[in-house]
Order: C-alpha cells, then structure tokens, then sequence
C-alpha cells in the first residue's frame, strides 16, 4: 500500500511538472489542447469502433478458419501502417534535401502487405486442413 | 438507441488478462522513450552541471535510435493494450455517493491524460521523425513538456494497478479451444510480431545492416559523401557564403584571435577520425571526417584546457546558429574541425568548408559551415 501511495505521490508530482513546463514554456497552448484531445478522440471514437465493425463484419462473412489469421494480421499490417503514415504521405519531403525520406514508401507498404497477406492465406489454409481433419475424427468441440 | 455498456463487449479479447500482459512492456518501452529523451535534451543544455561525457564516441546515436525504436514499437503495443481496456470507457459509477464519485472521476481524469499524452508523444514523434510539422507549436519545447505529463500519469497509473497487474499475472491465461475470432495467446502473439514487424521495418535508420529490410525507415542512409543530410545549405541559406574565396575561419580567445582559410587549415596537421552524426530525429550514420584538432586550434590562441567554446556558423538564423561546444568535448582529441568527408572534400551540404565534429554529440550541434570559435579570456 505504501509503495502504492508514493507512486501515485510521485505521478501526480511528475504530471504537475510537465504541466508547469507545457504553460510556462509554450504559447502555442490551444493547439498543444487540440492535438492532445484529438489523439485521444480520434482513437476512441473512430479507430476502435472500425475495428469493431470490421470483427463483426469479419465473423459474419470469413469462414472460421481464416478468421484468426485475418485478425492477426490486421493487427499487424494495421498498426504499422498507421505508424507510417508520415512516410507514406512523405508530408516532410523536401526538394532541396533529397537524403530525406528518400525510399519507395508505396513499394516498401506494397512488399509489407504481401508478406502478410501471405502468412494469412497460409495460416487459413493450414488450420482449415487440421480443421477438416479434426471432423473426420468426430472430435470437434464448438466452443467461444 | 442507448449508449454502450461495459457487459455490451462480449468478445474474451478485452479485460484485465491481456491488459496486464500488454501494459508492462508498454510500460518498459515508454520508460526508454523518457529516460533516452530526457538524455538528449541534457545534452543538448548549453550549461551542464556534470558534464555530459565526450565517450562512448556511439553513445548518443545508441540511446537515440533507441528511443525512436521504442516509440516506434510503442505504436501496436498502445493500440492492443488501448483495445483490452476500450470496453471501460463506458463503466458507470458503481455507487452514487460523493466520494465514490470524486475517486472515479479523479480516476478516469488520469486515464484520461494519460491516453491523451500518450497518443500525443506517439505521434508527434513519429511526425518528428520524418520533419513533418503539421502544428504551430514548438515540437521540441511541447514534447519535452508533454513527456513528463505522460511519464507522471503512467506512474500514477502504475500505482493504480499493480495489485491487478500482479494478481493477472500469477493466473496462466486458459487453453480457448475454439475462439470465434482470435485466442487470447493468439491476440498476445499478433501483438508481440506487428511490435517485431514495426522495429524490423524502420529501424534501418540507425542500423546500418537493417538498412535493406527498413522498408519503412526515413531515411536510407545515402547520401553525398555517403551520408545523409538533416539540412541543406540551400535550406539554411548559407550557400553564397560557405563558397566565398574570402571565407576564413576566425578563432579568439579574449582579444588574441587568428584567421584561417581552408588552405591554411589543409596546412595543419590532418586528423582522420570515423565518428557517427546521430540527429535528434533518431536516424545516425558512421563517417570518416579529416580535419584539424580543435584543441590545435585553441592552442594558437593560448585557450587553456577547460575551456568551453561557444561556436559560429554561417547560419543566419535558427535556434543552433551559436552553440557552446563544452570543454570535455573542446579538449577531446577526437574533436575536429572537418574539411574532408570520406577522403573527399567536405561536401556543401555537410558543412563545407569546414564543420565541427566530436564524439558523443546530438547531430544539432555537430555545426557546420563554421564561421567562428570563440573562447572567453
């Protein structure tokens, strides 16, 4: 409990000072307050419930056994993606500095998306054939 | 049409099992990210109480490419860890009365911030890392400030749920015979390979072998002289000036100075040091820089050892124009003013003609297009 309470102490100190530091040291507070809330609206707002149509989309049309794999590899391909977003849209190019941003992002997603699209395709046929098997044998337990 | 409800979210996907799986290594990768941040802008202090060290001569481009790499793989790792808790965002107060209430709305204010911040360094960091800008505020003052928000808030949080995370984790997750969509081990290994995924395919920009699978990394690593570039010349508006015939570098300490053009430089003794240039956006690159000794420099001028240097360039503007280069780095031998790249001369954009290069620096303050060397007396 002790060991509780001086983390939230500590916490609650640290988050003061980063706040002291944002008003003391920054002008600009409006559009630090606005890319702060949007993040956090963006993500609960719009990127989870998506998410969320797309499983329930994904349940109804894909057969059980490429629904793990397409999942798993939304996660993947889905969150590297958004990561590159300042890549891909190469919204930092420069014409006076070709050493930045100086690869074929489209190409490089294209690859990416390959691969695992790939790996999805070859995890729904595998378990689609252990699936299969598992029937013959009459030892299938629907469950979850 | 009613408002969703904790009990709405059926899926085995959400709830505290994963949630206390995620969250540490989360928890580890942002630690990295603020102790590595808070390392570069020490070192980028003009005055430091304990001198930041001049070796290792890698240590800075370790620690920042780290923190981009961490950062980085924080992406995935905060989204599923956001997934596993998403269903909470619609708990109702258990209880009506009013410090039942105060203590969930302090409680929820936390998350609150804490998700804010975190989505915040994420993402400006990100942005940061491929020079893209899309805000009026000051990325460097504001990312600083906002870590220590997000860095306060995930220890408060910590605090919060230790005992949850603790008991989660004596408890092995259960064999899911036949999940509709995903177990919850296979959600935990989608985790963990898009976190392998989003290293693999980025890192290149501060490891120069992965440089071939970093599909997604901002930079290459080509570039003139085999090495990239941060900013131009034509960007930093020097390029009449770096190339005038009259162009001499001026050193002083007190009133002694002496003035130096590039022949004269070419005419001390020569260095050859392999150094890297490690900027703040995260991306590093190893070079082989030839050149002269500061410390030779500040010896014409009888600057004694200990001595910081506050350095010119020929910048006119912009927050690096004049930096202190402090004494360890002035007195280390590997510290040079730089005329050749490579075996070549040093190329417009990385500083001709002359640059400062040392050991151990953020790439900000490896100037170039030196115009002065200034020790007080």
């Amino acid at each position: 409990m002790t060991a509780r309470v001086a983390l939230g102490a500590l916490g609650v100190a640290l988050t003061a000072y980063g706040g002291w530091l944002l008003v003391t040291r920054e002008s600009d507070l409006l559009d630090v307050a606005t890319w702060l809330v949007a993040g956090a609206v963006l993500h609960d707002a719009v990127l989870v419930p998506t998410v969320l149509v797309l499983g329930v989309v994904a349940t109804r049309w894909l057969p059980w056994a490429a629904r793990g794999p397409a999942a798993a590899g939304l996660v993947v391909l889905g969150s590297v993606t958004l990561l590159a977003v300042p890549v891909l849209g190469r919204f930092g190019a420069r014409a006076d500095n070709p050493t930045l941003l100086d690869r074929d992002y489209t190409a490089g997603w294209l690859v990416l998306a390959g691969l695992v699209l790939a790996g999805v395709v070859t995890a729904t046929l595998v378990r689609s054939r252990l699936g299969a098997r598992r029937v013959e044998r009459g030892s299938n337990t629907r469950s979850g | 049409m009613r408002a969703p409800a904790p009990e709405d979210f059926t899926s085995r996907l959400h709830g505290p099992a994963l949630a206390a799986r995620v969250g540490p290594a989360l928890g580890v990768c942002f630690g990295i990210c603020f102790l590595t941040g808070l390392l570069s802008h020490y070192a980028q202090q003009p005055s430091q109480p304990v001198p930041f060290p001049p070796g290792p001569a890698w240590g800075y481009r370790f620690t920042q490419g780290l923190h981009v790499v961490t950062g980085t793989v924080a992406v995935p790792l905060l989204l599923v860890k956001l997934w596993t808790v998403y269903p909470r965002l619609f708990d109702r107060p258990a209880r009506l009365d009013v410090r039942h209430l105060l203590v969930t709305a302090l409680e929820r204010l936390s998350v609150l911030v804490l998700v804010a911040s975190a989505v915040f360094m994420l993402a400006t960091g990100l942005a940061n890392s491929a020079q893209w800008y899309p805000w009026s505020f000051s990325f460097r003052t504001t990312h600083y400030a906002v870590a220590w928000v997000a860095a306060g808030s995930l220890v408060l949080h910590v605090g919060i749920k230790l005992a949850i995370v603790r008991d989660e984790l004596r408890r092995p997750l259960e064999h899911e015979a036949r999940p509709s969509v995903l177990t919850r081990r296979g959600l935990l290994r989608s985790t963990w390979l898009a976190a392998g995924v989003a290293a693999l395919a980025t890192a290149g920009q501060a490891v120069p072998w992965l440089r071939e699978v970093s599909v997604l990394g901002v930079r290459s690593g080509d570039g003139p002289q085999g090495l990239p570039v941060n900013k131009s010349a034509a960007a930093a508006g020097v390029t009449a000036s770096a190339t005038a015939p009259g162009w001499a570098l001026t050193v002083t300490h007190g009133d002694r100075s002496v003035r130096l053009t590039r022949e004269d430089l070419l005419a001390l003794e020569q260095r050859t040091e392999d150094l890297p240039i490690a900027c703040v956006e995260g991306w590093s690159a190893s070079g082989t820089w030839t050149g002269v000794r500061v410390r030779d420099l500040l010896d014409r001028v009888g600057a004694p050892r200990g001595s910081d240097v506050v350095v010119r360039s020929l910048q006119e503007s912009g927050p690096f124009r004049t930096t202190v280069l402090q004494a360890g780095f002035a007195d280390d031998d590997r510290t040079l003013v730089a005329l050749a790249l490579g075996g070549e001369p040093l190329a417009l954009d990385h500083g001709y003609p002359a640059r400062l290069i040392a050991p151990n620096r953020p790439g900000v303050l490896q100037t170039k297009w030196l115009d002065r060397l200034e020790v007080s007396a």
